[in-house]
Formats: C-alpha cells, structure tokens, sequence
C-alpha cells in the first residue's frame, strides 16, 4: 500500500537525498561528532528541507530515534501552549540510547510570532540535552531572535540533470516507459522542486502507455488553473469587478495561495509577451508590479488585498 | 409612563424626518386599500428612526394586525403555526378593508440555531400571503435577509435630522413644563445622532422630575455612543475630498482592516475611472502594508499611516466627487467565505490529511489537488492514494465524481492481504519493502540494529496497541513513513503508538490540545533586513558556502 510517490519515493538516508551535496556533507560531520547545533533549513518548496531533516534525526540519533525524537508540523497545534508545555517537557527528559534529544519543527513559518517569541528561550535552555531543527520556506518570516540561535542552511533549487536522474530511476522501479523528451519537459515545468516533478510523473503515468510529451503537457494544463488566465484577460480588458471576483473565487473557495497565485500571475503574464501578446513595456510595467505585490505578500500584507491592487495594474 | 411610548407618533404626520419614504410608504397603504396587493415591505436603518412606528401606524390603517418580533421564539414551526396561518386565511372583519396586516419586525434578528428555519418560513409565508406585510431590520447586510430583501420592497429609513430632534424635543419640553434651556436641547438633539429614541430616553432621565434641563445635566448621562456606521465611514471616504470631515468619519467602532476592506470593496463601485481604481487601490495596498507590519512588530501607531492611507489616500484619488447614488455593499470577499465554508472546510480536511502523513504544509497539499484529480482517474491509483491518505467517500468524490468500483476495491484488499501474508517479516524485513529503500549505504542506518531493537519504548508500544499484531510492528518500525496499514483503525492505533513513542519517559508528549495561536492568521515575518550581520561566524561561512555553491546549481 503505497502512497503518493512523493512519499513513497523519499530518501530515507543522507546519502539518498539527490543534490545539496554541501550541506549534506556538513551534516555528516555533526553525525560523526554525536553533536549539533540548532539547525534551520530554508529554501524553495520540495527540495528536501523536511527529508533532510528525518534523515538526519534518524541517522544522528540511531536506533532509539522515535525515543528522542519530537516532530511538530503545521497541521499539529503548535501556539504558544505547545511551545511552553509540550516542546519544555520533551526537552527537559534526558536522552536514552541517543546523544541527545531532537526537536522538529517543520514549516516553521506558520508559526505564529508569539509562539516563535516563546521558544527563543528554550533553543537555548536545553543546549546540553536537545537540539532543534527548524525548517521553513522564508527565514525572513522567523523573527530574528530565532535566527540569530540557529546554524541556518540554504537549501538551492535542485539541478535539472539530477531530478532527470530521479525521475528515470523512479520510472525504473515502477516499470514504466517514458520517452526521452517527456523527462526533459517534466524537467522543465519543475524548476528545481522534486515535489512537482514526481507529482508530474505520476499524474503523467497514471493512464496507459509511455510517457510522452503529449501526456506531460496535458497534465500540466490541466493542472493550471484556467481561472488565472480568465482572470488577467478580464483585467485586460478592463473589466475590473470580474477580474476581482475570479480572482477571489481562485483564492477562498480553491484555495490557492498568494503565493502561488503569484506565481501563475507571472507565467501567464509572461506567456502573453513571449507569444507576442504583450508589448514590452507593457510587459515590464506588469513585472514590477507583480515583483512588488510579490516582496509585499512576503512582508506580512494580505495576499488578497495586494493581489486586489495588482490586478488594477493591469486596467 | 416611558415618553417613548407616550410620544410614539399614531399617525403619519407625526412621524418626523424622512418625507420622502413616508410618502411611499403611504401610497403603499393606500394601493392595497384599492384592493391593489403590493409587494412586501422592508423597512431597514438604524435603531430609533422610527421603523417599528411605522409598522404600527400602517396597522392603525387596516382592520387587524398580527406581529412577531425579536423577542418571540422565531422559528419555522413557530411563524408557520401563528403567522402562517393569518397571512393566508381571510380576516374575521368583513367590509372593504379586510385586510390583516402581517408585522415581522427585526427579522435581522432571527437567531440561526435557536429559530431555525425562521427565515424559510418567512420566505414561504412572503409568496403565499394574500394580507399586507410590513418587516423591519437594523442592518440591510445581515445574512438572514440575503433571500428576504430580493423578494421585498425596500425603504431605507435614515437617521432623523438633528434639526427634526431639536424640534420635537422642544416641544416635547413645553408640553412636560420643562425649563430648558436651548443650547443644551441642542447639545442633546446632536449627540442623540439620528436616533430619536435615545433623544427622548435621556431627556425623560434627566428632566422627568426636576423639570430642568441644563448643559450640566448632560455631563451625568452618558450618551449613547457615537461612533460612526461602517458605511457612512465608506461613502465618506469615496465622495468627500475634506481631510476633516474623512479623519472624523474614519473614528469608529471596527477592526479597521474590516474598514479597509469595505473601502476597497465599493472602490470600483464608485470611482469610475481606471486611473482612479488604481491610484486608489495603490493606497489600499499600501495601508494593509501597514496593518500587516503593524500586526508584526505590535508596533501600532503604524495603524495611524494605514488609517491615513486608505481614507485620505483613496479619498484624493478620484478626480471629482461623483454625484450618483451608489449601492455599497459588505466586503463580498468575507461573504464568499461564508458561502463556501462548506467545500472549504472539506479542502481543509483533506490538506489536513496530507499534511500529517505526506510532511507537508496546507498549501502545499492544496496545491498537489489538481495533480490528485488527475490520478484518482485510475482506480488503483485511486484507491491507493484514498487508503493511504484514508480520506473518506466525500473527500476521495472531491478528486473523482465516480466511485471506486466494488470489484476494484475486492482486488485490492485482497492482494494487500496477500501482500501482508507473504510478508510475516520475521527477519529482514528490509526485503519486503520496495526496492527504493534498499539503497541504504549510511552506516549508521544499519539494518541489524533495526532489528535487534528491544527498547523500552517496544514494551512499551505492545502495551499500547496490543492488538497490532508482531509483524505489524516491525513492519512499521523498518518502513517509518512507509506505514502499512491494514485498515483505518490499525492506521490509527500505528500512528497512537507513533505519538507515544515520542515521549516514552514521560507520557507528555504532543498532546492534542486545540491552540488558537496555530489557527490564528498567519502574518508573521519581519522586516527585510538582511539579519546575517547577526549570526555568528559559522553559520556565516554555511551561508555563504551554500549561496557559492547554489551559483552552480541550475
Ligand atoms: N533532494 C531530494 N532528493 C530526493 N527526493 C527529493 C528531494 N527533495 C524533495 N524530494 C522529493 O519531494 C518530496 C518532498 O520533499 P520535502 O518534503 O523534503 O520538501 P521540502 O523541501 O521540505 O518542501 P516544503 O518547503 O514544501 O516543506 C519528497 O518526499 C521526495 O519525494
Ligand atoms: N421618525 C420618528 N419620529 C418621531 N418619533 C420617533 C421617530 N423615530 C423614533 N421615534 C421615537 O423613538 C421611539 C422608538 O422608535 P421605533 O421603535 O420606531 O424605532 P426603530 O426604528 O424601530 O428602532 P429599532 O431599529 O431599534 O427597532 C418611538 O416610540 C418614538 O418615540
Ligand atoms: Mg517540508
Ligand atoms: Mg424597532
């Protein structure tokens, strides 16, 4: 009973993790060493932070590792009661068959702000019997205070030939036939996230026959919302009340984030310059619009409200 | 006897303010007496204007009247058992105005669960009525009324003028023998803002028996509060120009990020020009700015920026005030959410799902649905990713509209069942797991020592789930996320003793407390400063060792 390949298919060792060759290394060391310090893991979306992290923990605690292990991520309670109770008692016990105990907080950056002020005292409190490893996506959005207890470790896009690589092995394992190209295009449409490119890939697979180029692009439009470019047409041509309503549709009843819906917002708008669409300084006007409504949402501003603003650029 | 009552006006003339919709009120009145049935009416605006005086100087006119208000029990039953009936069976009276008159008043006040069905009956009662209706509410936005209004004739009733206040009021004086003196009759008219009833309780208060009233008497009661409607805050905003009259109007009562959002709702319902909307929306973007490093560095003198931003900023951005009536409406993106909350509480509780058992944050989940849908089109992909993820019929009918088919689900079982026989995993358990995890080199993730566990923690856990059977356990201990899982109580009972094992030592663990903070909205980071300077040297060199090295990534 397998799940998702995503999960199915994540390295369980250090040494299986594909790419972040630099950090590895460091982190063999702290296994070598039976120490490390507070750790924070931060990058793009799907390339190994949260992998990384069980790898390590299991490595570097050994065969006790469930023991001396606590893992809190964004879909368990983690304010400010957790932080005070449940996170102090586990680090308070001593280790047992483990050098020393490790807290996970993955996704740190749901975290609220009180709730990251409470644990600063703690990173620091239980130096000798546990370590943290924290891991996010913006360090920008961890108060300082934590940063500043924290060996932080950047984790790069992963390179083309390497989820290349992946994807072939994988396709291996699952008997499947795919054509040379097709892996170039999932390739393509990942950019650098191996999450992406294995949900490709299984989505792509999930009918008959090889993998082609046909296949992966059908998937890939149909995993575009249409909405985005419904919504930027309409905004286009001045119809300003419908492309905000699409665009909140999008984003309350699908869910879709501000930040992803950055992202789709720049595609799209991309996609018209590059099919000769756009002129472009119309096109590099909506870019730093975009670039801004981006750094903003980033900042702390409420992604609708901003997105809202953006699309009045586009009138 | 309370003045309110004793100066409740019994017939049109006397009910003061509000000429224009009197009249049509009264042409209402005057058309269902010509045996001319008219549309129901709604008479909707802020307390003591005088709507409930209208409803009952409306009843004077016909022969009979019924009435229900907030203070009855409202629900479908309840109006459909009294008010149902009268509103379709003919009055008693006989004559040419046998008309009944039907009063629902505060029907914004119809209570979601204790008056359930309270606002289906009043629809039902609207279309099958053949006696006059009159219905009055506070607040025009109120989710009871979104069905109501659409079926109704609507009047506004607005906030009486002070000069109509002053004016009774004196009157009201010379009738009681009240010495007044008239500044202070005015003071009271003004501070009552629009609302006579509270004019007319204080001046009762305070002059009653010492048959005096002075601008010292006003200091002892205090005024009913007078913060602005969240909509006159908005109309200001988009049709004023005066920075006065805007900072005043911006003083009210509410979260002001709900302001904001109101404010950027109705732009484009008022400014007409496309360089207006922007210029206008760029100060709403701006002033959320500010709410948001507000929220975040609890700095919130920041608030007085944004509250500039979005008042005077918006208000300065139209070229000329535009003289149109304008329909305002809520912050229609707050009502999509109540709309929705239906299929966004099942998107949630599926991302929940991944979220726990694929490491992953909600949005990221979120993200990998259309992908889902896409693969749930094949059945055993289906049924794997369900089982895996144990998402229930709902939840898998949110990524395919068919259901698995019965022969499908029959296969699968029984192969997991042979999958799991053939895989007693007495020793190397290793094996049985797919063939990507055996690439296993780390020395330290040995394969023997995860067999020869005889922890604590494995008493422990046997004790705690007894029921999982030997094999069961080893599995799940050499597979960690691989969890095999013969049913969805199993599931559970693998992740309980996942949760136990944590905190062996000490049964505290990762509780299951509910915390707020976790839900609250997540508008957390700080400024951009680069914080690096901060850091001590070692993770300075990570960082630039892992920025060098990313240069040859991609
Ligand atoms: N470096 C990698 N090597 C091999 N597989 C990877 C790697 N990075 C990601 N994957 C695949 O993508 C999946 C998701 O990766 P992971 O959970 O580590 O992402 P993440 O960096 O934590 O992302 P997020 O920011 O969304 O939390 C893994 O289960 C694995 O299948
Ligand atoms: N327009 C008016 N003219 C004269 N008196 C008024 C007027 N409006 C209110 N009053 C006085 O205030 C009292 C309360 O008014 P009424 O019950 O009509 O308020 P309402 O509009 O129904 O308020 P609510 O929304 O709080 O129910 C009346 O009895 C009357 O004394
Ligand atoms: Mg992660
Ligand atoms: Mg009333």
């Amino acid at each position: 009973m397998n799940g998702p390949w995503v999960e199915k298919y994540r390295p369980k060792t250090l040494d299986d993790v594909v790419g972040q060759r630099h950090i590895i290394e460091h982190l063999e060391n702290y296994v070598e060493e039976e120490s490390m310090p507070n750790l924070m893991f931060t990058g793009p979306a799907g390339v190994g932070k949260t992998t990384t992290a069980l790898a390590l923990v299991k490595t570097i605690l050994g065969e006790y590792w469930r023991q001396n292990f606590l893992e809190l991520n964004a879909s368990d309670a983690r304010g400010i009661e957790t932080v005070r109770t449940n996170i102090k008692n586990f680090c308070r016990l001593k280790p047992v068959g483990a050098p020393f105990r490790i807290v996970f907080l993955d996704e740190v950056d749901n975290m609220t702000k009180d709730a990251q002020h409470a644990l600063r005292r703690e990173m620091e409190m239980y130096t000798k019997t546990a370590s943290f490893i924290l891991s996010c996506n913006y360090s920008s959005k961890i108060i300082d205070p934590i940063q500043s207890r924290c060996a932080i470790f950047r984790f790069a896009p992963i390179k083309g030939q390497d989820i290349a690589k992946r994807l072939e092995y994988i396709s291996e394992q699952e008997n499947i036939d795919y054509d040379e190209s097709a892996i170039e295009i999932i390739v393509y449409f990942a950019e650098g996230d191996m999450r992406k490119a294995l949900n490709l890939l299984q989505a792509a697979s999930s009918g008959e026959g090889k993998i082609t180029e046909d296949k992966i692009y059908n998937v890939v439009s149909k995993a575009r919302p249409k909405d985005i470019n419904d919504m930027i047409t309409k905004a286009l041509t001045c119809d300003f009340m419908g492309a905000r309503d699409l665009l909140r549709e999008t984003m309350v009843l699908q869910g879709t984030s501000g930040e992803d819906m950055v992202n789709q917002i720049y595609q799209d708008v991309t996609k018209r310059a590059m099919e000769g669409n756009m002129d472009n300084e119309v096109y590099i006007d909506l870019i730093e619009a975009i670039a801004d409504s981006d750094f903003r949402i980033r900042e702390g501003a409420n992604p609708r409200i901003q997105l809202e603003a953006l699309l009045t650029k586009f009138l | 006897m309370r003045w309110t009552e004793k100066y409740r006006p019994k017939i049109f003339d006397d009910i003061i303010g509000n000429g224009k919709q009197k009249k049509e009120v009264e042409t209402w009145v005057t058309n269902w007496k010509e045996g001319k049935p008219q549309q129901c009416l709604l008479l909707v605006g802020p307390a003591g204007t005088g709507k409930t005086t209208f409803a009952h100087v409306i009843a004077n006119e016909f022969s009979d009247f019924i009435e229900l208000n907030a203070s009855d029990k409202r629900s479908y039953d309840i109006i459909m058992n009294t008010v149902g009936e009268s509103a379709t069976t003919k009055s008693f009276f006989t004559g040419e105005n046998n008309y009944r008159l039907i009063i629902l008043d505060e029907v914004d006040g119809i209570h979601g669960t204790d008056d359930r069905g309270g606002t289906r009956a009043i629809g039902k009662i609207i279309k099958d009525s053949i006696h006059p209706i009159v219905m009055t509410a506070n607040d025009f936005y109120s989710k009871r009324l979104t069905t109501i209004k659409t079926k109704c004739k609507v009047i506004k009733i607005g906030k009486v003028h002070t000069n109509s206040i002053n004016a009774l009021l004196k009157r009201i004086c010379v009738k009681e023998g009240i010495g007044a003196d008239p500044e202070a009759v005015r003071v009271l008219a003004k501070g009552a803002n629009g609302d006579m009833r509270s004019a007319l309780n204080i001046l009762q208060a305070i002059a009653e028996d010492s048959k005096k009233l002075r601008m010292s008497d006003l200091e002892i009661v205090s005024q009913k509060d007078n913060t602005n409607n969240i909509f006159d805050s908005v109309r200001r905003v988009l049709k004023s120009k005066s920075i006065d009259k805007i900072k005043n109007s911006l003083i009210l009562d509410e979260d002001p990020t709900f302001v904001m959002e109101y404010i950027a709702e109705n732009i484009p319902r008022e400014y007409e020009k496309d360089s207006e909307i922007k210029k206008a929306y760029d100060m709403i973007s701006e002033a959320d700015l500010y709410f948001g490093r507000a929220q975040q560095s609890r700095n919130y003198t920041y608030w007085r920026y944004a509250s500039d931003l979005m008042g005077v900023g918006v208000a300065s951005s139209k070229e000329k005030t535009y003289k149109k009536f304008t329909r305002l409406t809520g912050a229609m993106a707050f009502s999509l959410m109540s709309r929705t909350r239906g299929k966004r509480s099942l998107r949630d509780k599926i991302s929940e799902k991944m979220s726990e058992k694929l490491h992953m944050s909600n949005n990221v989940a979120i993200s990998m649905f259309p992908y889902f849908e896409i693969m749930f089109e094949n059945d055993d992909v289906a049924y794997d990713i369900a089982t895996f993820l144990d998402l229930d019929e709902d939840e898998i009918k949110r990524f395919r509209k068919r259901k698995i088919p019965k022969s499908v689900i029959k296969r699968k079982e029984k192969e997991r069942q042979e999958y799991l026989a053939k895989n007693k995993l007495e020793s190397k358990s290793e094996e049985n797991l797919p063939d990507s995890f055996k690439t296993i080199k780390s020395p330290s993730q040995d394969k023997s020592s995860e067999k020869s566990v005889t922890s604590p923690s494995k008493a422990k856990k046997s004790n705690n789930s007894k029921k999982l059977d030997e094999s069961k356990t080893k599995q799940q201990e050499s597979s960690d996320n691989l969890i095999i899982s013969d049913n969805v109580e199993n599931y559970k009972k693998n992740n309980n003793s996942k949760e136990n094992n944590n905190s062996f030592v000490e049964s505290k663990g990762n509780g299951s407390e509910v915390d707020n903070d976790s839900i609250a909205e997540n508008k957390n980071n700080t400024s951009k400063k680069d914080s690096s300077s901060k850091k001590d040297n070692d993770s300075k060199k990570t960082k630039e060792d892992s920025a060098q090295k990313s240069l040859f990534n991609f």
